[in-house]
């Protein structure tokens, strides 16, 4: 079942048309990933499906057109964004941090917080730490642990593994991954890693200026010609 | 170096030590200070109320405002129009006033606060410019009364409270106004620190830290920003209120009504600890303290300033608090508070629970 469905989906900056117009397809409980080169569009992706920038088109969410809905509105859907560049509140403290991303619920937090917890040792034993002290690594926890406090059915993740050593990139997928396949969360990740992507992935579109150049599942687009070359490195 | 366990008797010793000297010294000044004395602290919690109300908007969301004189000139002119032509009790100029200001607040809040950085407090800057202007209209003079303000809308009698007894005379005035001071400032304290510990202040944190991911946690940017302005605004206005009950008169020369009123609003924030609940508490104390201990310093001054000031015929009180100023921002850039915390930190470490 379609979970998430753009059709058309375009977004520019000012003058600029940045998306020229992407469909994009996240079925209920799968793992998508989106590839693309530097300034291809991935981000601003992200964003118009979360409702930070002005976008048009029309973007469908559980049967829900969200086009015209806000930030605000798109979260209590049950959309949660974990922005590139994490975007972690620095002078909160981590459980903070935490409490702020389930600022739509009305319900306790307590268990969930707990739970990251112990998700994410390393964030528990700082806990009242300042988010800004926070290693990269750790910052990216944090974020994508924030992001799920809203307990969302769709995660935007926009590259993660941003400026992170190779064990802490595979440790964050591993959870990633784990929360895709135990718990039926859908992901749509943005990854400039070609081989990492493919092997977490079950579905990957490549993005090109602002457009969808290719799509597929995980091994179509591995076996692709023009992938392996610009992306694979052979 | 000391190391106290957060919870432990000691941890409460020193907590319990600091509120009795605290309480000691809130009842030491009114009941055995001189009358001027009295008055200095009354005008030092109208002003931390001020700068207090600043914090909220600059210090905690990070939106600038310079445009609070004009909410504290609101709060000062609905008290003295309500007491003098409608013949309200002071008592409840405070609500009207608030109301008041929170709406002007957001109005001014609504189109201005989606810009950003520099042009919002291009923005607050024509406010607290054209504000004066606005109260010495020729059309406006039915009710502000124009370039000579308002007088005389003091307390006629002053109400009586269970703890202070009868209050007559100058004397009097100057321990009621400290008492009404002292009320509002712990009303005003409770309600930021109420807005701060709670959901609320964790988001306007995230706003200042973050728009964009403040947004994508579900948080309304713009409805917050401005009903936190309104909300500011209306604390700011109390302040105004409480000025005009304890000196009986509001006019548009007033220094708080004034630009100058807002960048005094500002100093004391950012030198006592912007983004702290305490901040604009020292701030205002240190800033009373310097303002009144320069005042004192005339051209006749002898020893080291009249060698340094001698050649001005102007006493050089404002320059010398000027001066002072900029050295406690410099060896404090984030404010006493913070210098305060990082000293502290020297001699003593609480430890938290548990580990
Ligand atoms: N805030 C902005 N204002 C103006 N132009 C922008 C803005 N953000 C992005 N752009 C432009 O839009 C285009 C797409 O940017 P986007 O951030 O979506 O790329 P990306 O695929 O995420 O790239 P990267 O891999 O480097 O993160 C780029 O040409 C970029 O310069
Ligand atoms: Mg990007």
């Amino acid at each position: 079942m379609s979970l998430l469905q753009t059709t058309g989906l375009r977004a520019s900056y000012g003058q600029v048309d940045v998306l020229l117009g992407i469909d994009i397809e996240v079925n209920q409980g799968e793992m998508v990933v989106i590839l693309g080169a530097n300034g291809a569009g991935k981000t601003t992706t992200m964003r118009a499906v979360s409702g930070t920038i002005p976008r048009s088109g029309s973007i469908v969410f559980d049967g829900h057109e969200i086009v015209t809905q806000n930030a605000e509105s798109i979260v209590r859907l049950g959309i949660a964004h974990v922005p590139q560049g994490r975007g972690t509140f620095s002078d909160l403290t981590v459980e903070e941090n935490l409490r702020i991303g389930a600022y739509i619920r009305k319900d306790s937090v307590e268990s969930d917080i707990e739970r990251w917890f112990e998700t994410f040792p390393r964030l528990g034993e700082r806990k009242s730490q300042k988010a800004g002290s926070l290693s990269g690594g750790e910052q990216q926890m944090l974020a994508i642990a924030r992001a799920l406090m809203s307990r969302p059915r769709l995660l935007l993740c926009d590259e993660p593994s941003l400026g992170l050593a190779p064990l802490v990139t595979q440790e964050l997928f591993g959870v990633l991954k784990s929360l895709n396949q135990q718990e039926g969360l859908s992901v749509l990740l943005v990854e400039q890693n070609a081989n990492l992507a493919l092997k977490i992935a079950n579905k990957v579109y490549l993005l090109e200026t602002g457009q969808v150049v290719a799509s597929g599942d995980a091994e179509s687009i591995a076996g692709d010609e023009r992938i392996r070359r610009a992306y694979l490195g052979g | 170096m000391l190391k106290i366990k957060e919870g432990s008797v000691v941890h409460w010793a020193v907590r319990v030590a600091c509120v009795l000297a605290i309480a000691i010294f809130i009842v030491y000044i009114p009941t055995h200070s001189e009358t001027a004395r009295i008055g200095q602290f009354a005008s030092a919690f109208t002003l931390i109320i001020a700068a207090m109300s600043l914090n909220l908007v600059l210090g905690y969301t990070g939106q600038i405002s310079i445009g609070h004189s004009a909410f504290f000139g609101i709060g000062g002119y609905t008290a003295a129009i309500l007491i003098r032509d409608h013949g309200w009790s002071p008592g409840y100029t405070f609500y009207a006033a608030a109301i008041i200001a929170f709406i002007v607040g957001c109005l001014i809040a609504m189109p201005v606060l989606r810009i950003r950085g520099a042009y919002l407090a291009l923005v607050t800057l024509a406010v607290a410019v054209l504000f004066p202007t606005l109260l010495r209209w020729k059309k406006l003079e039915w009710l502000t009364s124009g370039a000579k303000g308002i007088d005389s809308v003091k307390y006629d009698k002053l109400p009586v409270w269970p703890f202070l007894g009868e209050l007559k005379g100058r004397d009097g005035r100057a321990v009621f106004a400290y008492w009404l001071g002292l009320l509002v400032l712990v009303i005003a304290f409770l309600i930021c620190r109420g807005l701060i510990k709670s959901r609320v202040g964790r988001s306007l944190i995230a706003i200042r830290d973050n728009e964009t991911a403040a947004a994508v946690m579900g948080v309304n940017v713009t409805r917050t920003k401005v009903l936190i302005f309104g909300i500011s605004a209306s604390l700011c206005a109390l302040a105004g209120v409480l000025s005009t009950l304890s000196t009986g008169v509001v006019t548009p020369d007033g220094q708080y009504v004034t630009l100058l009123g807002s960048i005094i609003f500002l100093l004391i924030m950012v030198v006592g600890g912007a983004g702290t609940l305490s901040g604009p508490i020292i701030g205002g104390l240190v800033y009373v303290w310097l303002d009144n201990t320069t005042r004192g310093i005339g051209t006749d001054s002898r020893g080291v300033v009249g060698f340094i000031f001698g050649w001005t015929n102007q006493s050089p009180a404002t320059l010398i608090l000027g001066l002072a100023l900029i050295v406690i921002m410099l060896f404090a850039p984030t404010g006493l508070v913070g210098l305060f915390r990082k000293l502290s930190r020297r001699i003593v470490t609480i430890e938290p629970q548990g580990q």
